[in-house]
């Protein structure tokens, strides 16, 4: 079980212990910092919430040999979300109130976002999403007590816009899974898109099979008999895998389509399929472990890599600088007191592995980039795509204006 | 309507492979009155084993359409010897609860066992690409898919109506006491028919593997489809499976066609309107029968 961290255990021992040999004189805060974490255990999309877990793990570990935060250890205890709204309500309704926990972290299906977020104030404690990416969270859903580190859909579709832009493709299509997440990502990406080129076509011909479809094949086949110049792809996870799989078999990748992957540099979907990944598509991802040149992120790869034997995913990154993000602002604080350590992530700025990141003001998200890039050869040690043309943009630029939003914060 | 014989053909594929697996289920409930909740994990099982095989062992798709299914085989006798055997005088329901146990105990140890990664197989090398066929381009391997099949149905159909062995199954799902009685060993029987439904769910696991991914959720998928299946068709009725499969192929395959945005929805108007006018389905013996 990867839920349960032996050194936690020894750390909360050591603790009791202390505090039971010096009864008295040792101060209530003593006690460690208590993490929250909500992700998919189980289930076909369990190897994100895996992927979470093991970022957790390597900050929560690497805070603790620090010296912790505010000179206290640092412990995380994790729930499973299932892909379920109410059992993550559930989730961390128990972490709040029974585990006692100081912060949380974690959602990775915009379904269960929408449905959780609501109900974080009332629980008192910081909430930072690090997956699910529905702009509703940091939009009209808005509330204090709720931050995202991630990318969300308005940002990574203006991104995907802005290249599409630039190639020749006139008429696009889209495939998305069958729920908020596909339907707001056609949404966003013809809006910002019109924008820049008026004379580009959306398509009347979409297509939007359900979430763990397995069979793409009518589908597919609908695209093409549409004849798109341009395909944005937002099936993401096993789907994708198995999308592109059939895709490959029904000779989609030949048709000279200019392909976009809104979530195709998943290192679990490029695991999973090696070198049938083809070359020479746009995939994006919220952050790509070989594209940000600086030391934090050298060190993060490093660590991760020599502890779990693979390259960090997205999930795993953004879980990781979430722990940190909170641990900047438990100190600029100076207390874990829910109400006054989400304040302090209110416009904070952090150095992440993915660059600097602020939460801003107006509607608590990240203002980060996605990593857009073309699919080139295949890595010579780690077994997936390399990604070569690699897009940044900045931030603030690609986010909604706050009037967009429809948050007041 | 362009692709019409593309939507036809992809709507034969994923119904006769949804047939393989549902039969099984079916089969089971019919000799045994057992509704096999671990159905699904036993195809799940399939298709590990098959990836163990074919990515780890280097062996060759058609040995592990060959071994995979009888290893999920052996492990359903062990199941029926140590569990299933103490229930099958009890109420459907009690079967219900123990073969839930039963797949969480599956689907968990192949989760511990091969982590929660999406894993992935593919098609042998002389089943891999696309040939021209009633208007489109549709991939060999499905054409394969229709074939096993088309296989399995008349290997069924065979067994049941011109083998003793099928008979003998017949005769024990219309009344055990009476097969008994006629020097028939139904404790082999039931043994037997269990395993043989779980190797059909293996067969269904192997050959779907190279075309869908292989994760520790997939038997969860697969099993709310072969009771939907079950529905519609009948439950216990071997030409109930065959046309409820069909059926919800079709709904996928056209449906996800022409009507993308009812893909949700259909499946459960179908089973809806079943369940309304026909409570034991199209092809249910009903009560009184």
């Amino acid at each position: 079980m990867k839920t349960f961290n032996p050194k936690n255990l020894m750390v909360s021992a050591m603790t009791a212990a202390t505090l039971s040999i010096g009864a008295g004189g040792v101060m209530a805060d003593d006690h460690p910092i208590h993490f929250g974490g909500i992700y998919i255990l189980s289930g076909s999309a369990a190897t994100y919430g895996e992927f979470a877990q093991e970022g957790i793990n390597l900050a929560v570990d690497e805070i603790n040999q620090g010296g912790g935060i505010l000179g206290r250890q640092v412990e995380v205890t994790f729930e499973d979300s299932q892909g379920k709204a109410a059992t993550a309500i559930q989730a961390a309704r128990k972490l709040a109130y029974q585990d006692n926990v100081d912060a949380m972290l974690g959602l990775d299906s915009s379904g269960v976002a929408q449905g959780m977020v609501p109900t974080v104030p009332e629980l008192q404690k910081p909430f930072i999403i690090t997956h699910a990416a529905t702009p509703d969270v940091t939009g009209n859903l808005c509330n204090e007590f709720t931050y995202r580190i991630s990318v969300n859909v308005p940002q990574n579709q203006k991104a995907a816009a802005r290249i599409a832009a630039k190639t020749d493709a006139k008429r696009w299509t889209t495939i998305g899974p069958d729920y908020a997440f596909g339907h707001q990502t056609w949404e966003y990406f013809g809006n910002y898109l019109k924008e820049l080129n008026p004379d580009v076509e959306l398509m009347e011909d979409t297509a939007f099979p359900r979430f763990g479809a397995e069979d793409f094949t009518p589908f597919i086949n609908g695209v093409m008999d549409a004849d798109p110049d341009g395909v944005i792809i937002s099936v993401w996870g096993g789907d994708l895998v198995n999308f592109v799989r059939q895709a490959t078999n029904l000779g989609f990748f030949d048709q000279g389509y200019e392909l976009m992957f809104t979530v195709g540099a998943a290192t679990e979907v490029l695991d999973a399929l090696g070198d049938r990944m083809p070359e020479g598509v746009w995939l994006s991802t919220r952050y790509w472990y070989d594209a940000y040149d600086n030391e934090l992120n050298q060190n993060f790869v490093k660590a991760y890599m020599d502890r779990y034997d693979h390259a960090p995913s997205y999930n795993a990154q953004g879980a990781y600088s979430a722990i940190y993000a909170y641990k900047q602002a438990m100190e600029a604080a100076g207390t874990t007191d829910g109400p006054a350590v989400a304040k302090a992530l209110s416009g904070m700025t952090m150095e992440a592995t993915n660059g600097t990141v602020t939460f801003r003001k107006a509607d608590n998200q990240a203002m980060v980039s996605p990593t857009w890039g073309k699919t080139g050869p295949m890595h010579p040690e780690h077994g997936i795509r390399t990604l070569t043309d690699i897009q940044v943009f900045d931030g603030e630029e690609i986010s909604r204006t706050p009037e967009e939003t429809g948050c007041s914060l | 309507m362009s692709g019409l014989g593309p939507a036809l053909l992809n709507s034969l594929e994923m119904g006769l492979l949804l047939f393989v697996i549902a039969v099984g289920l079916n089969i089971v409930f019919g000799v045994l009155n057992i509704i096999n909740f671990a159905h699904g994990a036993l195809y799940m099982l399939g298709a590990y084993l098959a990836y163990t095989l074919m990515s780890l062992a280097g062996l060759s798709f058609w040995v592990a359409l060959i071994i995979a299914p009888l290893g999920v085989a052996a492990i359903a006798v062990v199941i029926d010897r140590l569990m299933l055997r103490f229930i099958y005088h009890r109420d459907v329901a009690d079967s219900l609860l123990l073969t839930f146990a039963i797949l969480l105990i599956i689907a968990e140890s192949i989760r511990s066992i091969f982590g929660s990664n999406i894993q992935a197989v593919y098609p042998p090398d002389a089943l891999q690409g696309t040939v021209r066929l009633l208007g489109g381009s549709y991939p060999v391997y499905s054409l394969f898919v229709i074939f096993s099949g088309l296989v399995i149905l008349a290997g069924l159909w065979y067994l049941f109506n011109r083998t003793r062995v099928g008979k003998i199954m017949r005769a024990a799902a219309l009344d055990r006491d009476m097969a008994e009685a006629l020097c028939i060993n139904t404790r082999m029987v039931v043994t037997g028919v269990f395993a043989f439904g779980a190797w059909l769910a293996g067969v269904g696991g192997v050959i779907a593997a190279p075309m869908r991914t292989i994760d520790p959720g997939m038997g969860d998928k697969i099993i709310i489809e072969s009771f939907i299946v079950v529905v519609i068709g009948g439950l216990g009725s071997f030409p109930g499976a065959l046309l409820g499969a069909l059926i919800l192929g079709a709904i996928y395959g056209f449906g996800g066609r022409y009507f993308p945005e009812f893909n949700l929805l259909l499946p459960f108007l179908g089973m809806a309107l079943v369940l309304l006018f026909k409570p034991t389905g199209l092809m249910g013996k009903g009560a009184n029968a």
